[in-house]
């Protein structure tokens, strides 16, 4: 029966390694997988093919004998522990759905399905060892690359082990009326023991923590080294430190002597679980329903509700039957933001914020608390252009699975558009506006100079306040042009790019995005410079700032207008169909 | 709840002509030169093996994807040069409800009022609603409906602009008798009110009680285009008794390449 679950899982993975190959033919996976290659190659493959030394992780500077092992032991000894405290479902050996349908009614043994599980598992574990011993030979952390590709996956599967055999010990209590709490408190109650423990031996043999006598890192070091290296410490840690030796072992041999010790603790972990005979069927197929639910969320193109239940959401306002149809895509988008963005919402928080904002930057003048708060909103205004696009996406990339749907609609293709990327506009306009009256209420506390007058200071918010909605726009059609016109990129679920072409599409597309960004902003800035230049010659130009912020605005919304047209015809001619024949 | 007969009284110009309709993949032909036309109170039947082309023809006639080559019209417009006015009038039903899982029932007819801008909707949806006895579900998310309920709902969203051109693509899945016999009578009752409908299936009982005519596509291409009677003529050999489905058989075998 091994044998065909054994058969299942290698041509599970030799079909979709064979389809990996087979869609480099297409040149957008082609060049995906060039770039993508290329950077894995000079960030990590140098450092571990090319015999270059790796880059310097700053472990050096930290003294010699910083128990380094001890620490990571105990790092391992709080997951392991963790999977103690905080679970509180039943076991459930998460399958796919397919899977559950195959396998559940077929006569296996229950200890076969296990073993189907441990088998799956080490796929993702080969994968993670993989990527963990780049990562590790890259910054240099001694020993060989083997010998850390061993010691990474004896780490990784004695703790898959642990959980999925700690998985079905609650499970086994559960049944004996043990609840979550009760098992909760003694496991609790273990660690205070255990803490009462170090500081009672602590007191007695260490010397008091005085952080006055600490002056260097060596000092911090022989502190570490005995507190972790003498009391109950090294027999708390002593199996946590047998899983870890084989990773650490700085050369062949010592690796062979570490071996033996923590294939014990391994195999030990193997018999725990395969012996456990746990009905974990039940919660298995809720488990998978629940996973199939996930991976159409994120093939909806919503990954960041994937693992969020569904909630109803009051509408942002109300909708009437007549009027401009993208206001119904916004209004929708809107629903699908969730309660942040009701107008009850901001009638509650934002107008109480505004006005503590301006109080408190009137009656705290010069307070460098006011300074340090208004810099902090304008941060924030800076980073909410970079990453609010990325982070706001009711638009395309949320309704890419409905695309049909919204291909039925009686709508130009332009309108479309317009409709499916205003809520994140107006979502992150809003926030925006929000912080750019905040910095400007804190800001009532900086005491004005000459140049930057309260009246100048106004003018300049009022031009960004112009600017931000037409900037956002542009930003938001980038992304959304890229959904329209590479669909596949976006793909999300098991039929996604993964991998080495998946890291370079994205590679691809951020470079892309960063020069469609600024081919865009270069007319606008040419002409806000123009008229700063022109009104030179009458005016203060700091005045000039909100003149000249209108005019590129208006460039800005005409750039975003022709790109709008363009993408609606995008949308008319939007096949998604061929691009999955593809 | 009786059945009523099937329509074959078409009352004026077709609703729906298709011409030289073709769909390419790269090299690959998944519908090639079909030309059809259904008039208002016709119900035409798609049937055809799998992978004849039955839903990408649906999918280009409903405007979801362009095809390579033809003509579509829709009540007269067409639907490549005037696909507002074009769409406006169809309402279309894949076999597996289309809906946004964050809007409730209530907001799905809202949201498709204004889409469609529709002035009664309020009264429109709440009858449907009440028709398709989930008027009680009006605050639910489709998360919170059986597969049957959120067919109802996208039924619901599609009859709310009373369209005059109607695409079902396996209307029956996941529907209950009752859900079955309602959806039957609910095509039959739109013909009547003068719709265009296409309905494309396998369960050719269906077919039969409520098609004027039947389009028989295979591997892309028409093998036949006519009513019941004349399928039977054509493909039955002879034997009067025939039913559907061994003239389906023989239509299909018959025209193996």
């Amino acid at each position: 029966m091994i044998s065909a679950l054994f058969f299942l899982q290698f041509q599970s993975i030799k079909n979709r390694l064979l389809m990996r190959v087979r869609r480099l033919r297409q040149p957008k996976y082609l060049f995906g997988a060039i770039v993508g290659g290329a950077y894995f190659y000079f960030y990590f493959g140098r450092h571990f093919f090319g015999g270059r030394p790796a880059i310097d992780s700053g472990i050096g500077l930290v003294p010699e004998q910083f128990p380094f092992e001890m620490l990571a032991a105990f790092a391992l000894f709080v997951i392991v522990i963790s999977a103690w405290i905080f679970p509180h479902r039943r076991a459930a050996l998460t399958f796919t759905e397919a899977e559950v349908a195959f396998l559940f009614p077929a006569p296996i043994s229950r200890k076969m399905l296990i073993h189907f599980k441990l088998l799956k598992t080490q796929t993702g574990i080969f994968f993670t060892v993989l990527f963990l011993t780049l990562i590790t030979r890259r910054f240099g952390s001694g020993g060989h690359a083997a010998t850390h590709a061993a010691g990474w996956w004896i780490i990784l599967s004695t703790l898959n082990l642990h959980f999925i055999g700690s998985s079905f010990a609650r499970t086994l209590l559960l049944d004996r009326g043990i609840s979550n709490w009760l098992r909760r408190a003694v496991v609790l109650i273990l660690i205070a023991v255990i803490v009462t423990l170090v500081i009672v031996w602590g007191k007695n043999s260490l010397p008091p923590f005085n952080l006055a006598e600490i002056s260097d890192l060596p000092d911090l070091a022989r502190y570490a080294e005995k507190l972790f290296q003498s009391g109950p410490f090294p027999y708390l840690l002593f199996l946590f430190q047998l899983i870890l030796k084989p990773f650490l072992a700085s050369d062949l041999k010592a690796f062979f002597f570490a071996l033996g010790p923590a294939m014990l603790v391994l195999a030990l972990h193997y018999v725990w679980v395969i012996r456990s005979n746990v009905a974990f069927e039940e919660a298995s197929v809720e488990a998978s329903q629940k996973l199939a639910e996930r991976v159409a969320t994120v093939r909806s193109g919503s990954w960041q509700n994937a693992t969020k239940p569904k909630k109803k959401s009051r509408a942002p306002f109300r909708l009437q039957p007549l009027g401009p149809r993208p206001i119904a895509l916004l209004w929708k988008n809107l629903i699908s933001a969730g309660q942040m963005f009701t107008l009850r919402f901001w009638i509650i928080m934002i107008w109480p914020a505004i006005f503590g904002a301006f109080i408190f930057g009137n009656t705290q003048k010069n307070s460098g608390i006011v300074v340090a708060l208004g810099f902090f909103a304008l941060i924030l205004l800076f980073m909410s252009v970079i990453i609010g696009p990325q982070l706001l996406r009711q638009d395309f990339r949320q309704d890419l699975a409905s695309i049909e749907l919204l291909k039925l609609y009686p709508m130009s293709g332009w309108k479309i558009v317009l409709g499916e990327i205003l809520a994140p506009i107006v979502m992150l306009t809003a926030t925006q506006w929000l912080l750019l009256i905040l910095a400007l209420g804190f800001g009532a506390g900086i005491p004005s100079g000459k140049e930057v007058d309260g009246f100048i200071r106004v003018g300049m918010a009022f031009g960004i306040a112009v600017l931000l909605p037409m900037l956002n726009f542009i930003l938001l059609l980038i992304p959304n042009a890229a959904v329209l016109l590479f669909p596949s990129w976006f793909q999300t679920g098991k039929d996604a790019p993964q991998g080495i072409e998946a890291t370079g599409q994205r590679l691809i597309f951020m470079i892309g995005q960063v020069l469609i960004l600024a081919l865009a902003m270069l007319p606008a800035a040419g002409f806000f410079a123009l008229v700063i230049f022109l009104c030179n010659f009458f005016m203060n130009p700091m005045s000039a700032i909100p003149i000249a912020s209108v005019v590129a605005s208006i460039v800005l919304a005409a750039e975003g207008s022709a790109g709008l047209f363009l993408l609606g015809k995008a949308f008319a001619r939007f096949d998604l169909s061929a691009e999955m024949t593809n | 709840m009786e059945i009523l007969p099937p329509v074959l009284a078409p009352t004026s110009l077709a609703a729906i002509e298709v011409e030289g309709l073709t769909k390419l993949y790269d090299s690959f032909t998944a519908v090639s030169e079909l030309s059809f036309a259904v008039r208002p109170g016709e119900v035409m039947g798609l049937v055809g093996p799998n992978g004849a082309g039955k839903t990408t023809t649906l999918r280009c006639i409903s405007g979801i994807i362009p095809p390579t080559r033809g003509s579509v019209k829709i009540c007269g417009n067409d639907l490549a040069k005037n696909p507002v006015e074009a769409k406006q009038q169809i309402a279309f039903f894949s076999d597996e409800p289309r809906l946004f899982d964050y809007l409730t029932v209530q907001q799905h007819l809202e949201f498709t009022a204004r889409i469609y801008q529709v002035a009664n909707a309020h009264e429109i949806g709440q009858q449907l609603l009440e028709e398709l006895e989930i008027a009680d579900k009006a605050d639910k998310l489709p998360g919170e409906l059986s597969r049957g309920m959120k067919q109802k709902l996208a039924i619901a969203c599609g009859f709310l602009h009373s369209p005059k051109v109607i695409f079902l693509d396996e209307p029956l899945t996941g529907l209950d008798p009752i859900g079955i016999r309602r959806m039957k009578n609910s095509i039959l009752k739109r013909a009547r009110d003068g719709a265009a409908i296409i309905l494309s299936s396998h369960l050719l009982h269906l077919l039969e009680e409520v098609c004027s005519h039947v389009l028989i596509l295979k591997t892309g291409q028409k093998i036949f285009d006519g009513t019941l009677n004349e399928v039977r003529q054509k493909f039955s050999q002879q034997s009067a008794d025939a039913s559907l489905e061994e003239v389906f058989l023989r239509a299909t075998e018959e025209t193996k390449a």
